[in-house]
């Protein structure tokens, strides 16, 4: 046979493997800065483009045996347009991988720019080594071009979603040399071809190859449409590369891992416990205990705006729609001086920006609530993505729940949720040389959001057969309106996020009634500028002012209006108030990368000031950053600063029901660690740390005698202090391709948390009814959310056919407590109670946690949707876990209160 | 907000306790136990606030101390108790010798023990009258009231309690102060039929029986109270109510009081006898609390067959 050798290069610039900077790349190298980039989700303005190409050698042995082959690599290019690194996805073997990589090294691109600054970047890259036909005869070319012409012309859409598939190749017949055709950026193709039978051929990367047989008539035009089968189950865009790290501990969650934990629900705040650093919470509570703090300290923001109220009805679903977000970074300590209003770890939820080719959405449904989300393009630049969610399980209590004719039982929980953002500038991967977003060099983008939620929870138990008549009547909820506009001049960049918020509280509890409003204006600007390739400087503010009020009727209650009597509690005078209160927080802060040789620097401060009435509080955050680049593969880094969180606004408020003296709370956070990257797949990261929180809020307060001589108990006072260390294991195992089965993560965590209070134990009663919280023989000692193993493993399988398998096994050691000691009964004959004699406190802990948690999702593709079946069961083989321990009412046994046992879960979700 | 979360959280974890199942309940009377705990009458106050030999003699006045002993399996045992006023609350046991004094000591049994004392005369050493010594460890400055702990040791063969009690002494720190009065329960009734003091009622069958109390509202005094802030305070009394039986259990084993809502129980319950007893005479008692020191019981019987 006589055959000409030909190997043939395609790039696949769709599949540019979002978006970022790669993991070898140097800091200087000119990405936006990791700050502005939790906010502004990094867009490609300017995709690479092959400038110089470079032809491989044909393997001798794979040509002398006729073998052709696809190599498909994974090309970082740096931001200068050099090749950086090239790795084989699927080794092809025969001498094919390594002449595809040699000739790939040698290439040059044109430099890829994310938002307006040359970036490096990473491409998926398909080399073919085809063998030619044989040269045509004299005169074909001449018959050839007599033969009339047809015209297949269409759109390449992704079966299941309606993507559309931009970059694959259309051609008819195998024949090497006939006519191909690209498809652009909406997925439609025109190829010109002779008139006849065409057998079609689609290659594209991401999805199986597409073949029909298409008539076409001479001088005629044939539209089609193209549903391409992706491979490997519908897998979304593999995101592969990272942000440039300044922070020592950063751990990102992507959309798919958000929605396909199992033992999460899919509910993105929940796998977040999962990660090194988080103490497991008690139940199924998605409260989030980082580094020894308690709850409360870890603050939730959607893009750059903290979210007032994480979760729907106490411990339900998070208001966090997992559809609206595009991943979720987790900073279990040592963030950057952007980041304040916490001592314990930062969550940012990255929100998604709407679909740049059509529309798309989804429908879920599950025991508790359904919700749907929708994306779509207005006009060229704009486009708009929109979640909202409701709970019907108010439609089915009343069905289980017993009634009596002589009485009422009525639970009615309600919950809802919204988000919405419209995004102005370019889409994602497009170049952006839209006139109204440029002028005189510079570019514009941003977006708007509003995202809120709404809680409802009535309980009303009347008749004569219970032991009361009980209402409850609770309503809460917020919203928020934000803005971003992100400007990139030369190298100077701006990321400018205001936003205003309502939010509302009501509780009727018989004759306690509370109406609260708040409202918040807020901004927050960064600004980077990269002075050299070895210095780049950020600065911003970051400010915050609240306005609230409360309308309150309520009984005078006990240890606040009078000194409570134990025992039976009476029924106060009715007291009638108004309050309102304004705050400003706000914050300077400033902070540098400085790059010297292998080491990065970033040191920092942040200034706050807090004023509320006539309080200001001050609080200076000098922090430091350290990085060190050991190889390409490896990053030592540390880091040391100071953290503060202001106290809520409402706790300002005057004595007895408040503490205008309040302070900033503090921590000194610490943290020393290395990560290394063994294969494009595996990565381990090692951190330990060491936090130290001083000046917390904890109530009560003190016993204080005033001006008048009246005595108060402060309900509030800054002596809560705490220390936490550890070592955090980091081992994540990600998908490189699609035909890669495996994904998921181990993390381990040992550590000692201590909490408690400075300071002798507050006298008298403090709390409402008089009662007291705090330990009777220690004011210090471990935190109740001390476990000093925490392990979790992580695993999903992609078994095919849509089906995916996923698991989580979770052990803990057990909670602290503290034993009972025994000796005579004490009795309280005024509160008929009894007086616990205790042991050394928390000397002692419950048996340890296990729990394996078991996912089964399977995906059934239609021509332009999906519908995706799930099984989530929690706690798989139902361990019989301890959660808390409670006494006997003689304090004479301890008893075990359960956790949940085996709990499945069912949902359906519909996508297009 | 945060109370909402606070009040939710021991909500769900209180839900979570009610799932497991707790042998020994506080209406189960099954060994030697101490049920209730009052002075007649249940608080002293003076005429004035100043320190008078008036005011030192209206306070020193004599008080009976009552207190409920019940012992189903002693048989009649005798029971060992000592009585101490002493000076600090949270001392429950009444250990520090420098200030207590012993009202009374001496040996009872199961049943109804009254003694006659004088707290409010009582000195510590160097002749410091023990209620000064109250007032100077009373972190509310005797804004609450002076309140002297009583403390009962009480023994019946290895098994030992101790039993506190406050003892509030007042002056008329604000206008419309009045003295406390004993609550009593004035009557009950089993499955709406009147439950008589001097005779046992016949029950039969399984049960749950329907105890409930009369009404008690007209009799739940409202008094005023010094504030924190040195004003006046007005408030209800909400009585509770706890239940006791040798036989079976209560449920709820204990009614009314008021939520932080103002919400007040109702006084009733269900007396539910264990399944395979045999036919018995049942003995029940019933204490109420007036929430500011106050209280009494009554006892009733029941002759029950399955």
């Amino acid at each position: 046979m006589s055959s000409t050798l030909k190997a043939r290069g395609a790039l696949a610039a769709a599949s540019l493997l979002l978006a970022v900077p790669v993991h070898a790349q140097e800091p200087q190298a000119g990405p936006p800065p990791a700050d502005a980039a939790a906010q502004a989700q990094p867009t490609i303005t300017k995709p690479p483009e092959l400038v110089q190409q470079v032809e491989a050698q044909y393997p001798p042995e794979a040509l002398a045996q006729g073998l052709t082959a696809s190599v498909k690599l994974i090309i970082t290019i740096a931001d200068d347009g050099s090749v950086a690194e090239v790795l084989p996805t699927e080794p092809v073997g025969n001498g094919f991988d390594e002449a595809a990589m040699a000739a790939v090294r040698q290439f040059r691109f044109s430099p890829a720019e994310v938002d307006g600054v040359p970036a490096a970047v990473q491409v998926e890259y398909v080399y073919h080594f085809t063998l030619s036909a044989p040269v045509p005869e004299e005169g074909a070319a001449e018959s050839e071009a007599e033969q009339p012409k047809a015209v297949l012309t269409g759109q390449l859409i992704s079966r299941g979603s309606r993507s559309r598939v931009p970059n694959a190749t259309v051609r008819c017949g195998d024949d090497p040399d006939a006519p191909e055709a690209m498809s652009d950026e909406d997925g439609r193709f025109t190829l010109e071809v002779p008139a006849g039978v065409c057998e079609v051929r689609v290659v594209a990367t991401g999805f199986q190859l597409y073949q029909t047989k298409e008539e076409l008539r001479p001088n005629e035009t044939t539209e089609v449409n193209f549903y391409l089968a992706p491979s490997g189950g519908g897998l979304e865009t593999v995101i592969r590369s990272e942000r440039p790290k300044k922070e020592v501990v950063r751990r990102t969650i992507t959309r798919e891992e958000a929605q396909k934990t199992p033992g999460s629900f899919g509910d993105p705040i929940r796998v977040i416990q999962s990660l090194p650093g988080v103490a497991r919470a008690p139940f199924i509570s998605g409260e989030l205990l980082v580094r020894g703090s308690n709850p409360g300290q870890t603050a939730t923001m959607m893009d750059g705006v903290e979210i007032p109220l994480l979760f729907h009805l106490l411990g339900g679903p998070s208001v966090v729609n997992a559809e609206f977000i595009d991943q979720l970074d987790f900073y279990p300590g040592g963030y950057g001086s952007q980041y304040g209003r916490a001592v314990g770890g930062i969550v940012e939820v990255g929100t998604r920006k709407g679909a740049s080719d059509t529309l798309h959405g989804s429908v879920k449904v599950d025991l508790l609530d359904a919700g749907f989300f929708l994306e779509s393009p207005i006009t060229d630049g704009i486009s708009v993505a929109a979640a909202a969610r409701r709970s019907y399980i108010d439609t089915i209590l009343p069905a289980v729940l017993p009634q009596t004719e002589s009485g009422t039982l009525s639970v009615v929980p309600r919950y809802w949720d919204y988000q919405v953002r419209v995004d102005f500038g370019a889409k994602r991967g497009t170049p952006n040389d839209d006139a109204e977003v440029t002028a005189g060099g510079a570019r514009s983008s941003g977006y708007i959001m509003a995202f809120g939620s709404d809680d409802q929870l009535r309980i009303v138990s009347t008749g004569p057969e219970t032991e009361r008549d009980l209402e409850l009547d609770t309503r809460t909820n917020f919203h928020r309106v934000k803005g971003d506009w992100t400007y990139r001049k030369g190298n100077m960049w701006s990321v400018f996020t205001p936003f205003v918020g309502m939010d509302r509280s009501n509780i009727d509890f018989g004759l306690a009634r509370q109406e609260g409003r708040t409202y918040t204006l807020g901004a927050r600007e960064v600004l980077g500028i990269e002075l050299s390739s070895m210095l780049t400087v950020r600065t911003g503010l970051d400010l915050v002012f609240e306005h609230e009020r409360y309308d309150v009727s309520f009984p005078a209650p006990g240890g606040i209006e009078y000194v409570p009597f134990p025992g039976a509690e009476p029924v106060g005078q009715q007291l009638e108030e108004q309050i309102a209160l304004s705050a400003f927080d706000g914050a300077l802060f400033l902070e540098a990368d400085l790059q010297l040789g292998r080491f990065t620097f970033t040191p920092g401060v942040r200034g706050n000031l807090q004023s509320v009435g006539n309080t200001r509080n001050l609080a200076l955050d000098p922090r430091l950053w350290v990085r060190y680049t050991a190889t390409s593969r490896t990053n030592l880094k540390g880091s040391v600063g100071l953290y503060s969180q202001p106290p809520e606004t409402f706790r300002f408020i005057t004595l007895p029901y408040g503490n205008p003296n309040l302070s900033y709370q503090r921590a000194f956070q610490s943290s020393l660690g290395v990560e290394h990257r063994f294969t494009d797949a595996l990565n381990v990261d090692v951190t330990g740390f060491f936090n130290r929180r001083f000046n917390n809020v904890v109530s009560p307060g003190q016993l204080v005698t005033n001006d008048g001589g009246g005595v108060f108990t402060q309900p509030y006072s800054n002596d809560g202090i705490g220390r936490a260390y550890g070592v955090e294991v980091m081992v994540k195992k990600a998908r490189t391709s699609v035909t890669d089965k495996w994904s998921g993560w181990l993390s381990y965590t040992f550590s000692r948390a201590e909490d408690g209070r400075a300071g002798p134990r507050p006298q008298g009663g403090g709390l409402f009814g008089g009662g007291r919280a705090v330990p009777d023989d220690s004011t210090y000692g471990l935190s109740p959310w001390d476990q000093t193993h925490i392990l979790t493993l992580v695993a999903s399988y992609v078994l095919g056919n849509g089906w995916e398998l996923g698991s989580r096994f979770r052990y803990t050691s057990g909670r602290p407590t503290t034993p009972l000691a025994r000796g005579a009964d004490l009795f309280d004959a005024d509160r008929n109670r009894f007086n616990a004699t205790f042991g050394p406190y928390f000397s002692a802990r419950t048996s340890g946690f296990h729990q394996l948690d078991v996912r089964v999702d399977k995906s059934f593709q239609f021509q332009s949707w999906t519908l995706t079946a799930y099984l989530d069961v929690q706690n798989l083989y139902n361990a019989q876990n301890v959660e808390f321990v409670f006494n006997d009412y003689r304090f004479r046994r301890e008893y075990g209160v359960p956790g949940i046992p085996i709990l499945p879960v069912v949902g359906v979700k519909g996508s297009f | 907000m945060k109370a909402l979360l606070k009040y939710g959280g021991l909500a769900l974890l209180l839900g979570a306790t009610a799932c497991v199942d707790v042998e020994d309940q506080p209406s189960r009377v099954q060994d030697f136990r101490v049920l209730g705990v009052a002075t007649e009458p249940p608080e002293l106050m003076a005429s004035a606030c100043e320190i008078t030999t008036q005011t030192l003699d209206e306070l020193s006045e004599e008080v009976t101390y009552r207190t409920l002993l019940v012992d189903p399996k002693g048989e009649g045992r005798p029971i060992q108790y000592t009585l101490w006023a002493c000076a600090d609350t949270e001392d429950r046991r009444c250990e520090n010798t420098a200030n207590r004094v012993l009202l009374s000591e001496g040996s009872t049994v199961a049943g109804e023990l009254a003694v006659n004392v004088r707290p409010g005369a009582s000195t510590l050493a160097e002749d410091v009258p023990l209620l000064q010594r109250v007032q100077e460890l009373d972190p509310y400055r005797g804004l609450g009231g002076l309140r002297m702990p009583l403390v009962l040791r009480v023994q019946a063969g290895d098994e030992v309690v101790y039993a506190q009690k406050l003892m509030v002494f007042w002056c008329p720190a604000v206008e419309g102060m009045q003295v406390n009065v004993q609550p009593r329960i004035p009557g009950l009734r089993v499955d709406d039929v009147a439950w008589p003091e001097d005779a046992p009622l016949e029950l039969r069958g399984p049960g749950p029986f329907v105890v409930t109390s009369e009404d008690v509202t007209a009799l739940q005094e409202t008094y005023v109270v010094p504030g924190l802030r040195l004003e006046a305070v007005t408030l209800r009394e909400s009585w509770e109510m706890s239940w006791h039986t040798t036989l079976g259990e209560f449920a709820p084993q204990e009614t009314g009081g008021s939520t932080f809502g103002g919400q007040e129980g109702r006084h009733r319950t269900e007396w539910e006898p264990p399944s395979g007893a045999e036919a018995q005479e049942v003995t029940f008692w019933v204490v109420v609390r007036d929430g500011r020191g106050g209280s009494s019981w009554v006892v009733r019987r029941a002759l029950w067959s399955p």
